[in-house]
C-alpha cells in the first residue's frame, strides 16, 4: 500500500491501517461527542420545526413552514431587527473603546500592568453579576440608586431605568454593562495585535516625515491591526446576536419578560422552555437564528477577511 | 506497532475510566423525580412571607409513610414548572395553577379520588378552578386574593376619599405623588402583569366568556387597557422598586402611597404601619363593570411523570385533605390566605375583622377566579404582550388588542378544534 | 517597552492627559467591584437609604457567615457544583480537543479533511443559539439536573479541536521526529513529547475554558432544574429574578463567586491573557 505524500514523519513505517486506527484513536472520542451533541440535536430540532409540538418532543401533527412563518412574522422577527440595531451601536462602540483603551495602555511606560488589569478585570465577572450590580445599584429604579443620585445633584427627577421603555433608557444600563464585561476582552487582542506590529514600521514612518498621532495611527498602527481588527468585529457581532444572561438578569422577573429589549435567544428560551412550551416554534426559530449567525460569519470574512490591505 | 497499541489500550483504559468518573457523578443529585429513590420530591414557589418554607419543610418531615424533600423556588416559578414538567425530571408533587393544555398534554393525573366526603367542604368557585372536564387535578392549598392597599393618613393629609373608579384612582395617585413619594405601585412593570384581569373586568369584561370565545373582542377593552397607559405615563407610579407586588416593602417603606398586592401581606403591613391603611377593590371603569378582586389558589398536583405516583397523591391527601391543623397553620401564620375550605374559613378568626375581613368580603361580592383553566399560558402571554406594548411603549391599543383578540381565537381552534 | 522610536512620543502634556482618562476610565471600571464590596458588606437599610453614601456605616463581616448558614440559599452547594462543573469542563475538553487536533493536525489520513470540516462547520452555529434541540435532547436522556446533563454536552466544542489542530500544526517537527526515532508511536509522542512541551499553550486554553465554565449561564439555567443541580451563576439568578431581593445577601454571594476568578486572574494573568490572543485571534 502506497503512504499517501506529506506523510514524512521519518523512522515511521505504519501500514496504512494501523495509521487510520491511530487517528481514529485521536479522533473518535471527540468526534463522537460533536456528532452526538451537535448535529443529532440540530437534525431533531430541524424535524420539529416541521410539526405542531406544543408540549411535546414526539409530535405527529405536520404543519409544513406555518411554524417558520410564524416566527418570521411575530415577534421573534422583530426581536431579530432590535437586535440587528444593538449590534449596529454595541459593535462599533465596543471596536472603538477597546482600540482606544489598548493604545492608550500600550504606550504608556509607568503602571502598564496594573492599567491592563483592570481594564480587563471584568472578564472575571459573569453577566449575572453585572447584570445584579447594574439592576439593583447602579440603575436601580428608586431613589438610591447610585444613577438617580447623581441625577438628584443635578435636580433632575429620578429614572425608572428598567421599567419604563419610553423613552427607552433600559438600552443604556444594556450597553453601559456589555461594555464593561466585554471591553477589556477585546482590548487585549488590540495589545497583542498592536505588540506584532515591527518597529521598523514606525521608523520607517518618522523617516517620512509623519506626525506623531493620528497620522501614525492612521497610515502605520490601524492598517496593521486588520486582522485582529477583524477578529473583533466579527466576535462582538456574534456575541451581540447571542445575547441572553444579562438580558435575562436585568429584564426577566418572577413573571416573565416584558416585551421589550428581548433579545432572540430569550425569546425562544420563553417560547420553548418557558410555560408554553412550544418545541416546534422554539426549534423553527433556534434555527433560523443559527442561519443567520452563519451568514454573518460568512459574510463578513467574505467583505473584510479577503480584501486587500489599505494603506 | 510497538509501544503504540499497548499504551493505546492502556490510553483509552484511561478514557473509559474519566466516562465512568463521569457517568458516577452524574447521578450524584440522588434526589429529583426522574431518579428513583424513595423520597418524594416537592416543589413550592417562593413565598415572600417569612416562616412559610421553615413551615411547609415541618410539615413534610411530620409525614411518616415516606420522606418527602421541599424545594423552594424563588424566581419565574411557573416557566420552571412547566418547563419541568416536560423534561421529565419534574417534582413529584408541586403547586400550581391549572391550565387545560397541562390536562391535554397529559402531563398531570387527576385527584378526584383523593376527594371523598371532604368535596362538599371546599369552597365551589376555588374547586371549579381545579377542575377541568368533570376531573379534580389539584387540591386547592389556600386561597389568595390581590387588592389595592393605601395610607389613610395619605389620603386624608391630601383631601382625598379612597377612589370609587379608575379616573378618581388616577386623580388620587396624582395628587399622592410628591417628591420622593409616589401615588401607586403597580408592579415593576406598571401592572401589565397582574391588572390584566382586573382591567377587564371593571369594563364588565372578561378573559374568555363562558362559552369558551375571547370575552375582551370590545371598545371597551382599549379603552380601559387605555387608562393603564395614562397612570404609567401620569409619573405617578412607582417603578424600578427593588421588591415587586406581592412584596408589601414599597408600601411599608413609604416609597408609595398605595399599593397593589395581595391579602398576605397584611399582617406584615399591620405590623409596619398598624392602622393606618385601609384596602379596596380594583374599581369600575364605568356604569358596565364592577369593582373587582382576582382571586385564586394554588393546587397541590400530581406529575404524571413521576414514578411514584401512588405515594405522591397518598402525601397530597394526607397534607392538604386530612391535616386541617397544618392547613389552618399555612392559611393564617405567615401571610394571610383564606382558606380553601368552608370549614376552615369559619374557624379563622383572624380574617373576622379590619382589613382582612374586607378582603374576605370582595371575594364573595366580587371575586373573579384570576387563573380560569381554560386561559392557557400562550393566551395569557399574547395578551400580556400586547398589554406591554400598549401601557409601557404607547402601543395603539385598538390594533394591539384586535390582534391578541386573532391569536386567541387560534389557540382556542387548536385546543378545542 | 515602548516600541516607537523617540520622535513619536507623545509630549509632557500629552502623556499627563493620557494618565488622567486612564485614571478616570479605571476608576470607572473598578466602581462596580467597589459596589459588590460595599453593598455586600451593608445592612439593608444601608443600601436603601434615601441618602447615598460611599461607604457604609459600619461593616458586616457577619454577612458573610449569614450567606453560609441560611438554609434557604443553598450558596455552598452552588460554590461545589460550579467548581466540579469547570474543573471537569477543562479536564475533559483538554483531553478531547487535544486529542482530536493532534489526530487531524499529525496523523495522515484519506478522509481526515471530510472530518475537519465537519468540525469547522459547527464553529458557524454557536452552542448557545442550540440550546433548545440540545435540551429537547438531553432531556430525553434523562440527565436534566443532573452533572452529566450540566458537564457532558459542553465537552464536544468544535472550536476546541479547531484551536489545537492549528497549534499543533506549528509544532516543531523536529521533537516529533526524535521521538520517532527513539521508536515511540504516536500516541507515546503525544504524552511523552508534545504534551510536556505545550504545556503553556495548555494551560492558556485551561484558564480561558475555566471562566467560561465558571461563568456560564444559559445552559446552567436549563438544565440546573432542580436546585441540587444549580451553580453559583443559577443560584444568584435565581434570588435576583424573585419577587422580593434581600440585596445585602445577594452582594455577598456575588463578592463569594467571583472571588476564584479573580484570585485566577492576579495568579495566572499570563495565561490567561496569552489564551485571550490565541483564542481570540484564531476565532
Amino acid at each position: 500500500m502506497r503512504l499517501p505524500r506529506g506523510s514524512d514523519l521519518s523512522g515511521l513505517r505504519l501500514q496504512a491501517s494501523a495509521r487510520s486506527a491511530a487517528f481514529w484513536l485521536f479522533v473518535a472520542p471527540f468526534l463522537i461527542g460533536l456528532l452526538i451533541f451537535n448535529y443529532i440535536p440540530i437534525g431533531w430540532s430541524a424535524y420539529l420545526s416541521f410539526f405542531d409540538a406544543q408540549g411535546t418532543v414526539t409530535p405527529d401533527t405536520f404543519v409544513g413552514l406555518s411554524n417558520y412563518a410564524d416566527m418570521l412574522t411575530g415577534p421573534f422577527a422583530q426581536s431579530l431587527l432590535t437586535f440587528s440595531v444593538f449590534a449596529l451601536f454595541i459593535v462599533p462602540l465596543t471596536f472603538a473603546l477597546a482600540l482606544g483603551l489598548a493604545v492608550a495602555v500600550n504606550r504608556i511606560r509607568f503602571a502598564r500592568t496594573f492599567f491592563r488589569s483592570v481594564f480587563f478585570l471584568p472578564t472575571a465577572c459573569s453577566y449575572v453579576v453585572a447584570a445584579m450590580v447594574w439592576k439593583l445599584s447602579l440603575f436601580s429604579g428608586v431613589r438610591f440608586g447610585l444613577a438617580n443620585t447623581v441625577l438628584d445633584w443635578f435636580g433632575q427627577d429620578p429614572v425608572a431605568w428598567l421599567s419604563n421603555p419610553d423613552p427607552p433608557w433600559y438600552w443604556v444600563v444594556l450597553v453601559t454593562a456589555r461594555l464593561w464585561l466585554q471591553v477589556g476582552f477585546y482590548m487585549i487582542l488590540f495589545i497583542a495585535g498592536l505588540q506584532r506590529i515591527p518597529d521598523s514600521l514606525y521608523e520607517a514612518a518618522f523617516v517620512d516625515g509623519a506626525k506623531p498621532g493620528w497620522q501614525v495611527f492612521r497610515h502605520v498602527t490601524f492598517p496593521q491591526l486588520r486582522p485582529t481588527s477583524i477578529a473583533v468585529l466579527l466576535l462582538s457581532l456574534i456575541a451581540a446576536y447571542q445575547a441572553f444572561d444579562e438580558f435575562y438578569n436585568l429584564l426577566g422577573t418572577a413573571r416573565g419578560y416584558p416585551d421589550f429589549g428581548r433579545p432572540p435567544l430569550v425569546y425562544l428560551y420563553y417560547l420553548a422552555l418557558g410555560q408554553t412550551q412550544d418545541y416546534g416554534h422554539g426549534s423553527a426559530g433556534a434555527l433560523i437564528l443559527a442561519l443567520l449567525i452563519a451568514l454573518v460569519t460568512l459574510a463578513q470574512g467574505r467583505l473584510l477577511g479577503f480584501g486587500r490591505q489599505e494603506a | 506497532m510497538r509501544g503504540y497499541s499497548r499504551r493505546g489500550f492502556l490510553g483509552m483504559a484511561g478514557g473509559v475510566t474519566a466516562a465512568g468518573l463521569l457517568a458516577a457523578c452524574g447521578s450524584n443529585t440522588g434526589r429529583g423525580g426522574g431518579s428513583g429513590g424513595d423520597t418524594i420530591e416537592q416543589w413550592y414557589h417562593a413565598y415572600g412571607e417569612t416562616g412559610v418554607q421553615q413551615a411547609v419543610e415541618r410539615y413534610a418531615k411530620a409525614y411518616d409513610k415516606g420522606t418527602v424533600h421541599v424545594q423552594w423556588n424563588p424566581g419565574d416559578y411557573d416557566s420552571k414548572i412547566a418547563s419541568a414538567l416536560a423534561a421529565s425530571s419534574g417534582p413529584d408533587v408541586f403547586e400550581s395553577t391549572l391550565r387545560v393544555d397541562m390536562v391535554r398534554s397529559k402531563q398531570i393525573v387527576s385527584l378526584d379520588d383523593l376527594l371523598g366526603d371532604a368535596r362538599s367542604d371546599f369552597t365551589e368557585s376555588v374547586l371549579a378552578s381545579h377542575t377541568v372536564d368533570g376531573q379534580v387535578y389539584g387540591i386547592p392549598q389556600a386561597v389568595d386574593m390581590q387588592m389595592l392597599f393605601y395610607r389613610k393618613s395619605l389620603l386624608q393629609k391630601a383631601g382625598l376619599q379612597p377612589p370609587r373608579s379608575v379616573d378618581e384612582l388616577i386623580d388620587a395617585a396624582h395628587k399622592l405623588t410628591t417628591g420622593k413619594v409616589k401615588g401607586l405601585f403597580l408592579g415593576n412593570d406598571g401592572g401589565v402583569g397582574v391588572l390584566a384581569g382586573p382591567a377587564l373586568w371593571s369594563a364588565g369584561l372578561d378573559y374568555l366568556t363562558p362559552d369558551n370565545k375571547v370575552g375582551f373582542d370590545d371598545p371597551l377593552a382599549a379603552e380601559s387597557v387605555g387608562k393603564l397607559r395614562t397612570l404609567f405615563t401620569s409619573n405617578s407610579l412607582l417603578l424600578g422598586a427593588p421588591a415587586d407586588w406581592s412584596d408589601p416593602s414599597a408600601f411599608t417603606q413609604g416609597l408609595t402611597a398605595m399599593q397593589w398586592t395581595g391579602l398576605w401581606t397584611v399582617p406584615a403591613v399591620q405590623k409596619a404601619l398598624g392602622d393606618d391603611f385601609g384596602v379596596l377593590p380594583w374599581p369600575a371603569l364605568n356604569g358596565a363593570g364592577k369593582a373587582s378582586v382576582p382571586f385564586g389558589a394554588y393546587g397541590s398536583m400530581v406529575n404524571a411523570k413521576s414514578k411514584k405516583i401512588d405515594a405522591a397523591k397518598a402525601y397530597v391527601k394526607w397534607l392538604w385533605i386530612e391535616r386541617g391543623d397544618y392547613q389552618q397553620d399555612f392559611d393564617l401564620s405567615y401571610g394571610f390566605h383564606i382558606p380553601a375550605r368552608k370549614s376552615l374559613a369559619a374557624k379563622a378568626d383572624k380574617l373576622k375583622s379590619g382589613p382582612a375581613a374586607d378582603a374576605v368580603r370582595f371575594v364573595q361580592d366580587l371575586g373573579k377566579p384570576s387563573n380560569p383553566p381554560p386561559w392557557t399560558a400562550k393566551m395569557q402571554l399574547a395578551l400580556s404582550d400586547s398589554l406591554n406594548k400598549i401601557v409601557r411603549s404607547g402601543g395603539n391599543a385598538t390594533t394591539e388588542l384586535k390582534n391578541t383578540v386573532t391569536q386567541v381565537q387560534d389557540e382556542l381552534k387548536r385546543l378545542n378544534g | 517597552m515602548d516600541k516607537q522610536p523617540v520622535g513619536l512620543r507623545p509630549g509632557v502634556v500629552g502623556t499627563s492627559l493620557r494618565y488622567l482618562a486612564l485614571t478616570v476610565a479605571a476608576l470607572l471600571f473598578l466602581l462596580p467591584f467597589y459596589l459588590i464590596v460595599r453593598n455586600g458588606l451593608s445592612t439593608e437599610a444601608d443600601i436603601t437609604s434615601p441618602e447615598w453614601s460611599l461607604f457604609p456605616s459600619s461593616l458586616h463581616w457577619e454577612n458573610i457567615t449569614e450567606l453560609f448558614d441560611d438554609p434557604s440559599v443553598p450558596m455552598a452547594h452552588a460554590l461545589w457544583n460550579s467548581l466540579v462543573i469547570a474543573v471537569l469542563q477543562t479536564g475533559g475538553q483538554l483531553l478531547l480537543g487535544s486529542l482530536c487536533g493532534y489526530g487531524l493536525a499529525r496523523i495522515p489520513y484519506k478522509h481526515a479533511n471530510k472530518i475537519f470540516y465537519l468540525i469547522v462547520a459547527t464553529l458557524m452555529v454557536p452552542a448557545a443559539v442550540t440550546f433548545v434541540p440540545s435540551f429537547v435532547l438531553v432531556s430525553s436522556l434523562g440527565w436534566v439536573s443532573s452533572l452529566r446533563g450540566l458537564v457532558i454536552p459542553g465537552l464536544f466544542a468544535g472550536f476546541t479541536a479547531f484551536m489545537f489542530r492549528q497549534y499543533f500544526l506549528s509544532f516543531p517537527r523536529e521533537l516529533e521526529e526524535a521521538a520517532r526515532i527513539d521508536g515511540l508511536g504516536y500516541w507515546g509522542t503525544y504524552w511523552r513529547i508534545v504534551v510536556p512541551n505545550s504545556c503553556g499553550f495548555f494551560a492558556a486554553v485551561a484558564v480561558i475554558q475555566f471562566i467560561g465554565s465558571w461563568n456560564a449561564f444559559l445552559w446552567p439555567l436549563v438544565i440546573g432544574q432542580d436546585e441540587d443541580a444549580w451553580t453559583v451563576q443559577v443560584a444568584m439568578s435565581t434570588f435576583l429574578t424573585a419577587q422580593n431581593v434581600n440585596i445585602h445577601e445577594l452582594f455577598v454571594a456575588a463578592a463569594v463567586g467571583i472571588l476564584p476568578l479573580v484570585l485566577v486572574f492576579v495568579v495566572l494573568q499570563r495565561f490567561l491573557v496569552r489564551g485571550v490572543a490565541e483564542t481570540g485571534i484564531k476565532g
